[in-house]
């Protein structure tokens, strides 16, 4: 049995120096034999044989896994059923994780670049010497330009807490996350209208739901797509409103291919006609919303007509779902979606989402489809390891959060901002990254600049567990123990305890980021906030308040909390007002309009198209295209245009189009189909790598960071990523 | 209780609205079965979107090996590796005794098999049946998102399967006017007969009809049909080595 994948020296773009491999310096902190203390736990039988219960992380939803582990590799991976997420099933990319763990293209020693920064040539070096480099060069940065002049870029992930404590202990107000070009909208229009970043959605009882561009059954989280299929299956009715006529728009009883942008419009004028002809329930929510009794008013001009020439919607289409929606009452859900950032308007769009769940009820009676709790606020009160309050930091951020994006939650950011401010060194320059499993050279709007703004930096440090685009352009590479080999902080979810945990030894010499963050921590002299000897004390540290041990829950998976949830007398939204603020006077403090208003977005030019993007089933943003399971089952990506227009251009499926926008442009293969509308594009996400360190990926397919322009919405910071404009033509 | 009611009648049930072709069920074979990438056991067929924008529908079709009642696979096979497993109604390949002809390969009417380039040997869907033992259901089944794939014994009134066949609006199984090996794949409450997946004729019968019928036994009653299993492995020895299946 090969434990390792030994794909480096093989590498022939690698120029690779005689560094010592596995020459640690550090041995009071060697990763726990996993497979030692999983026997000990009574999850591997006498051969190394059996199941180990851990959490998925190809992507964010975190589904409960059963690693299926035969002599000390991991084999199989199966959904556990005790946990909520996957509810005993994993999607193709959850299935394919062992693949991710035995790519060839692993990193499994840290790199220390040699060539010019790009070039790919990089030496093997120690854990000592790169973590010696690194904390150098953060060191000599804070000592000259200030903490601030390091920004500090992650996402999304359970070492998160630590990571945003290795960069707040620096002291660095830079925090650049993805979630500008994901969901700001939603959170930022949830958060002031509810008071909760994500409301989680109860499909048990529902019988209406309308999705607003969330593409449940290509965009997979894994519970939440099963729980819609057995809610269809059940017979609910299925509203699907996408420009493309997705896997979800298949499974719809009605496709509503609204003309991108005017969702909002839409929504607008189902208020109207929900209020004006009193199908809410307003006696009783009128207690708990701010602003039912200016409704009327304030709706007055959005009529259902007035929608019809904006959305290219039929104003009685609009009248019967209003009215479909309003009388399936508290089993009725219009879905907040997920990744938001679509247009300049998408903040008004999730804050007419917010307002007519709330009109209905449906967030308010007990029972209700929509449940103004984010899902992961599970009620259990994990420790963490004691620590020195953080330094003040008085430097203002590189991103606009506050100064010129009052209402972006702080740790949200805008990401697409923050690249800018290093492209104009303003208001100060930047001179380091620090980037933990994040692709900004693939995800930013346009690449071009996103590479400029990296070669102002004197440093860039990533840590990941594969040489992605953005890896390749780093000074030093540090290797992450991938999600099967590694423990990382625990996650409360339902009132449960669910743990991460190894099933196989660390590769190489792949670390867990709680090990690289301490270990960088303690070389920064900010040993203090890193109090924990290891993984697994870290862990019994978070357990310790709950009274529970690690050895049983490293053998179960997961424990229950029995932890006191206050039931509050009265229904209270963590909002100013104590209400849901459909009418918000944060909103108009702030100069923006108080009411969930109409903003019209622009609009393509003759002979132009949307650029529209979106997901596929099988893969995971830019982090999975390397994946050879995945490989296989994907397809190919290609540019979808309509029969009319690929027509006037002479374009078939397979032909090659040159597709333009302001900033650039890509030639790709067309799909030519009748699922889209003849005005949009769409153009199949997550490809177009430029490392080749991702010997399946690289030179596959084209990136839209290549055309899409730069566009924030003023409120919640969200880039606009379908306000892209492109001609096509045959090339 | 008697031995007829023991034996299983193992079948696929499939309720084709809930397939949403995530192609998780592709995956999860891909890693259970270790099957080497190209190959495939198992298959989603996509109709394409049909209908004139923005009146468009779309469907999406699970296959793999129907584990035919009346398999052609099994009456191809010259050495008897391909057989209808009496106990649980599966078709299965001694894969010790497959000398990789491809004469069942050919023979499939629904193109489920494939020559494994590594073992030299016939491969198929097998159900999972090292999972079945375990009490585990076949990994496309298990971890089905939809909903859309269900397996189990038809011989139990109460086993999923007989429960969704009873309760189905409608039952098709993908049989053509000349060919019915008398699948056990169910497909419910939808029509799939215009999915392009009818069984085909046998594929060049002359030729395989001469191989199966005269040049395999001829050197297998020369051998002593009494020992044609280990003529077989010795067979396919000869042609592939004796390298075993590494992923």
């Amino acid at each position: 049995m090969t434990e390792s994948n030994p794909s480096l020296p093989r590498r022939d773009f690698l120029k690779l120096g005689s560094a010592s491999l596995g020459a640690l310096a550090l041995g009071q902190f060697v990763p726990p034999a996993a497979a030692q203390a999983a026997r000990a736990a009574g999850v591997l039988d006498a051969d190394g044989d059996g199941y180990i219960p851990t959490m998925c992380e190809m992507c964010v939803w975190r589904c409960g896994v059963l690693a299926r582990v035969e002599k000390g590799r991991v084999v199989k991976l199966e959904g556990n059923p005790a946990h909520p997420h996957s509810g005993g099933r994993l999607c193709a990319r959850g299935q394919s994780g062992l693949m991710t763990t035995y790519d060839p293209d692993r990193v499994l020693t840290p790199l220390i670049r040699v060539g010019p920064r790009g070039g790919g040539q990089f030496r093997q070096a120690s854990w000592q010497e790169a973590l010696d480099l690194v904390a150098e060069k953060m060191l000599a940065i804070k000592e000259q330009y200030g903490p601030q002049a390091m920004i500090f870029s992650s996402t999304h992930n359970l070492s998160q807490v630590q990571f945003e404590n290795l960069l707040n202990a620096y002291g660095s107000p830079n925090y650049g996350t993805q979630r500008s070009l994901c969901f700001n909208a939603m959170v930022t229009a949830f958060s002031l209208t509810y008071g909760v970043e994500e409301p989680a959605r109860v499909y048990d009882n529902v019988k209406f739901v309308m999705l607003i561009g969330r593409n449940l059954m290509e965009a997979i989280s894994t519970s939440e797509t099963a729980a819609l299929m057995e809610a269809v299956a059940r017979g609910a009715k299925l509203v699907v409103l996408d420009p493309r006529f997705t896997k979800t728009a298949a499974k719809a009883h009605e496709w509503i291919p609204i003309r991108p942008g005017t969702d909002s419009a839409f929504l607008l004028a189902m208020i109207h006609v929900i209020v004006a002809e009193e199908l809410g329930d307003c006696e009783f929510v009128k207690r708990y919303v701010v602003g039912c009794d200016g409704l009327l008013d304030a709706m007055a001009s959005y009529t259902p007509e007035w929608a019809e020439g904006i959305t290219g919607v039929a104003a009685d289409t609009i009248r019967r779902l209003a009215r479909e929606f309003a009388a399936a009452k508290e089993q009725a859900l219009i879905h907040p979606g997920w990744r938001t950032s679509n247009f300049i308007n998408s903040f008004q769009t999730e804050r007419a989402i917010a307002a007519l769940n709330a009109i209905v009820g449906n967030v308010l009676h007990p029972g209700g489809c929509l449940v103004a709790e984010n899902p992961e606020a599970s009620g259990v009160p994990l420790g963490k390891p004691p620590q020195p309050p953080y330094p003040r930091i008085s430097a203002m951020r590189l991103d606009g959060v506050p100064w010129k994006y009052p209402l972006v939650p702080l740790k949200l950011g805008v990401f697409q901002e923050m690249r800018d401010a290093i492209l104009r060194g303003k208001p100060y320059p930047a001179r380091g990254w620090f980037i933990s499993r994040q692709n900004p050279v693939l995800t930013i709007p346009e690449r071009r600049k996103t590479l400029e703004a990296m070669g102002k930096l004197d440093f860039i440090v990533v840590v990941d567990v594969i040489l992605n685009d953005t890896a390749w352009y780093a000074d030093v590479v540090l290797p992450e123990a991938s999600y099967l080999e590694r423990y990382d902080p625990l996650m409360g979810i339902q009132g449960k305890v669910f743990v991460r945990q190894p099933v196989i030894e660390p590769q190489g010499q792949a670390r867990s980021a709680l090990w690289i963050y301490k270990q960088l921590g303690e070389r920064l002299g900010l040993g203090d906030y890193f109090q924990y000897e290891d993984e697994e004390d870290y862990l019994s540290q978070q357990l310790a308040p709950l009274g529970l041990d690690l050895e049983t829950l490293r053998r179960v998976g997961h424990l229950e909390v029995h932890a006191e949830r206050e039931e509050a007398e009265e229904l209270r939204f963590n909002t100013p007002s104590g209400k849901i603020e459909v009418y918000s006077e944060t909103l108009e403090r702030a100069g923006f309009s108080p009411w969930p208003t109409w903003d019209p977005p622009p609009e393509p030019a003759p002979g132009e198209f949307y650029l529209l993007t979106g997901k596929v089933g099988q893969h995971t943003q830019t982090a999975t295209q390397n994946n050879r399971f995945l490989h296989q089952v994907e397809d190919p990506p290609r540019l979808w245009l309509h029969p009319e227009p690929a027509e006037a251009r002479g374009l078939q499926t397979g032909d090659l189009a040159r597709v333009t926008s302001p900033i650039g442009e890509v030639v790709v293969p067309v799909l030519v189909t009748q699922a889209i509308r003849p005005d949009c594009v769409f153009l199949t996400p997550g490809y177009g790598h430029l490392s080749k360190g991702l010997r399946v990926a690289y030179g596959h397919g084209v990136s839209d960071s290549d055309l899409h322009v730069t566009y924030t919405d003023p409120v919640s910071g969200g880039q606009a990523l379908s306000q892209t404009f492109v001609t096509v033509e045959k090339a | 209780m008697s031995p007829m009611a023991e034996k299983k009648r193992y079948a696929f049930v499939i309720d084709v609205a809930r397939c949403i072709d995530c192609r998780a069920c592709l995956v999860a074979c891909r890693a259970e079965n270790q099957v080497p990438i190209p190959h495939t056991r198992i298959w989603v067929k996509d109709l394409g979107v049909q209908g004139e924008f923005p009146r468009l529908e779309r469907t999406f079709v699970p296959y793999n090996c129907m584990h035919c009642d009346e398999p052609p696979c099994v009456d191809a096979c010259p050495t008897g590796a391909t057989y209808k497993d009496p106990e649980t109604g599966l078709v299965l390949i001694d894969q010790e005794a497959c000398i990789g002809c491809g004469l069942c390969v050919e023979a499939c009417p629904y193109d489920a098999r494939y020559i494994d380039p590594q073992r030299g040997v016939a491969d198929k869907c097998t159900a999972c049946a090292h999972r079945l033992e375990r009490g585990e259901q076949p990994a496309c089944v298990a971890t089905c998102l939809g909903g859309s794939r269900l397996f189990g014994d038809l011989n139990d009134p109460e086993s999923e399967v007989s429960i969704a066949l009873r309760e189905a609006e409608s039952v098709q199984r993908l049989v053509g006017d000349q060919v019915d090996p008398e699948p056990n794949i169910y497909y419910i409450n939808a029509d799939v007969l215009q999915a392009g997946l009818l069984p085909r004729p046998p594929r060049s019968p002359a030729a395989a009809e001469i191989w199966r019928k005269v040049a395999v036994p001829a050197v297998l009653t020369g051998i002593g049909l009494s020992f044609a299993a280990q003529a077989g492995a010795f067979a396919k020895q000869l042609i592939e080595g004796e390298e075993e299946f590494e992923e």
